[in-house]
């Protein structure tokens, strides 16, 4: 619950002597760690790579298309998503999950968006679909068809089409640690120490539990291990509590080396932990409407040509694969020959049997 | 095409399935093979449109866990990719498992096997509970065995989350001849005890070579167990009688396991009896399983290269396909497919007799 509190400035020295820390082993940390300057030139990247893509297929729909269309700014797009991420803590309130899918839906958005751009996939049918696998992944499962109706205006078919997409923007990588099961750790720890008044330490906790909610809405995660943000929404909360905790946790230690980092975490959470302006984020959606990747919108001259690139792609394969067969079967070879092998070679036999 | 589309196109590519080896309920089960290396693995395809609420819960437990875990003694996901609507695992391939090796009757396990098969299941356990998971189906059939003898704790379908305190959870899980008393009488809050009741099953199963409490119904099972080792008592279990299912079963009296297992080491019959410890509270831990000094007493656990195991399948082709350059290790039935090599076998083998090694002849 309190794993790695050391400062992640250091390679992971893998002495075979000393055990790797659990946390180190995760997924969380293995493949969803950033530097602050990492996530701005991921997001603006993508952002740049979105927009000339989506350029391309609005002069595909219909020629000069694009020069009056104004795209969204990696800024702007991780504003519409932060309102989303918002979003998920009033929805899972009317269903009445508990904090971990809450958290968990928040982390799969927040991730899914360092993959994919809002101009492809709103954030809103993401939202959905996010929360709907978190209620999987964290063990609360529950029917789809419930899940739908509760939502005004959405179907199941707009739950599941995405799933497929989110799942594999996460990278199958399911299971999340949260600071708030950190600060629920800390919580019991504090109330071991000595003249602790359960009453203060009940009210740190309250208002420490506040900022942890209100860190989802920010990147300190990506940055940040849970049980460091947990310290500090705890000392912004409480700084004694926070160091008598501590000091409590690294006795032989003038100056526990957990405090120290605590500072720019507690500014992250204070800066960008509130929901954004909603007349900022209207104004964005409704230039979104405008500049969504024609490719996605069923019906649109792009949508219509991509699809049947596909098609052809299949049929292409189908051919090849009857060719396989008949090479096969003309050589008298039940199992194939080489030659045979050699057409069918790129092949997948994925659909062998579905 | 998106990046996500073309990052998952990478992983798919670097791997190819060979030949189906099994079909479940939710999955096909393919050999197949990474391309760069030749390395064998197994592929499990599920598929995932066929269910009305999306990607399958046991997928998705699958997946979440075995992410998560890397040890020598659990099953390793090398990969997972998507191909249309079906979602792949790619396994490390593994020969075998303890059921197998338990059922074939041509095998001799020495106490040193048995050791050594329990050690590697006590150490991927411990490593699943050191990390928070429950597996919730533990049996002989979900252990398997790599070619090297090393054991894998596989199949993590109804693993979950340690549950937080208070937190309810389902009793319904467990293959029955291996689920403890507690879950039997419905208890909904439960920890890593139920998974060492299964090991201790497990453990009596490799001495008798049958499974040790086979129960034909739930209610059966209770019986079933207190015949082997009488009813629980207050003392032993206190509060049993709480529990939301409980009924009584019937009085049998304990009998000392040295009855049933008569050649079983002192050390042995110890360890085996604190897994098998009605009170779940007082059930051995995965932990101190491991420092029993049943583990440390003669005869030390057998190397996992020297364990028994089932001939190969692969075994039964004749000797004269195995002479010169067929790959043992290579796809089997891809040998067979491939007729000019077939002949020239055939040529080979009317002049000797015996195989032999052929040699390049530069002399014609």
């Amino acid at each position: 619950m309190t794993a790695a509190l050391t400062p992640d400035t250091q390679p992971v020295a893998s002495s075979s002597t000393q055990r790797q820390p659990l946390y180190e082993a995760s997924t969380q940390y293995r493949h969803w760690r950033f530097s602050p300057e990492q996530l701005v030139h991921m997001r603006s990247t993508l952002n740049v790579d979105a927009v000339s893509a989506i350029r391309d297929a609005f002069e595909a729909d219909s020629l000069g298309s694009s020069s009056s269309v104004s795209f969204l700014s990696a800024e702007e797009e991780h504003l519409l998503v932060k309102l989303y991420v918002g979003k998920i803590a009033q929805l899972c309130g009317h269903f009445r999950f508990p904090e971990e899918v809450e958290a968990t839906a928040a982390t799969y958005m927040k991730r899914f968006y360092l993959k994919n751009t809002v101009m492809d996939w709103h954030p809103k049918n993401v939202m959905l679909t996010a929360l709907f696998l978190a209620t999987k992944t964290t063990n609360h499962p529950i029917a789809l068809e419930s899940y739908a109706s509760h939502i005004p205006k959405t179907s199941p078919s707009d739950v599941l089409d995405l799933e497929f997409l989110v799942a594999q923007s996460l990278g199958f990588d399911f299971a999340v640690w949260h600071p708030h099961k950190a600060l629920w750790g800390i919580w019991l720890d504090v109330q071991t120490l000595p003249d602790v008044s359960i009453e203060e330490l009940s009210k740190a906790y309250e208002t420490a539990h506040g900022h942890v909610r209100a860190a989802r809405l920010t990147d300190a995660e990506f940055i940040y291990t849970p049980s460091q943000i947990a310290l500090a929404c705890f000392s912004l909360a409480s700084p004694t509590l926070a160091t008598a905790w501590a000091r409590a946790k690294f006795p032989s230690s003038p100056h526990p080396p957990a405090l120290e980092f605590l500072e720019p975490i507690k500014e992250i959470i204070l800066r960008d932990g509130s929901p954004p302006d909603v007349e900022a984020v209207r104004e964005v959606d409704r230039r979104l409407r405008l500049c969504k990747n024609p490719e996605k919108i069923p019906g649109t001259n792009a949508y219509i040509k991509k699809q049947q690139e596909k098609d052809r792609q299949a049929e292409e394969k189908r051919l090849r694969k009857a060719e396989a067969a008949r090479i096969a079967m003309e050589e008298g070879d039940p199992f194939g020959s080489e030659l045979a092998k050699k057409a069918a070679e790129d092949l997948d036999d994925d659909d062998d049997d579905d | 095409m998106d990046a996500v589309e073309r990052a998952n196109l990478e992983r798919q590519r670097r791997w190819t399935k060979d030949q189906k080896i099994g079909e479940g309920t939710y999955a096909v089960v393919y050999r197949g093979r990474e391309l760069a290396t030749g390395r064998k693995v197994a592929i499990k395809k599920i598929k995932v449109g066929q269910f009305k609420d999306g990607l399958d819960m046991s997928a998705i437990r699958e997946v979440k866990f075995l992410r998560e875990l890397k040890h020598q003694n659990v099953i390793e996901l090398l990969d997972v990719f998507s191909s249309k609507k079906n979602l792949n695992l790619v396994l490390e391939f593994l020969d075998t498992d303890l059921e197998l090796v338990i059922k074939d009757r041509s095998l001799v396990f020495l106490p040193a096997d048995i050791k050594s098969w329990m050690a590697m299941t006590f150490r991927g356990l411990e490593f699943c509970h050191r990390n928070f998971i429950l597996h919730r189906d533990l049996k002989p059939n979900n252990l398997l065995i790599a070619s090297d003898g090393q054991l894998k704790i596989a199949d993590f379908g109804l693993a979950r989350d340690f549950a937080d305190p208070g937190y309810k959870m389902t009793c319904q899980v467990i293959t029955r001849w291996y689920r403890p008393a507690e879950l039997l009488w419905g208890c909904r809050y439960y920890s890593t005890a139920v998974d060492i009741w299964s090991v201790g099953c497990i453990f009596a199963e490799l001495m008798l070579r049958t499974p040790y409490l086979p129960g034909e119904t739930d209610m059966d099972q209770l019986k079933t167990i207190f015949r082997a080792l009488g009813t629980p008592t207050e003392e032993d279990w206190p509060g049993h009688t709480k529990l939301p299912d409980y009924v009584p079963v019937g009085q049998f009296p304990k009998t000392p396991l040295r009855d049933l297992f008569t050649a079983a080491s002192a050390d042995c019959l110890n360890l085996l009896s604190k897994c098998l410890i009605y009170d779940p509270k007082r059930r051995i831990s995965a932990k101190d399983a491991l420092n029993h000094p049943y583990f440390f007493a003669l005869p030390y656990p057998s190397h996992p290269s020297k364990l028994p195991k089932p001939a190969k399948k692969e075994s039964g082709i004749p000797l004269e396909e195995v002479d010169g350059n067929t790959d043992m290790s290579g796809p089997g039935p891809g040998v067979k497919a491939n007729p000019p090599n077939k002949l020239k076998r055939k040529n080979s083998d009317d002049l000797g007799g015996r195989p032999v090694a052929r040699r390049l002849d530069f002399t014609k």
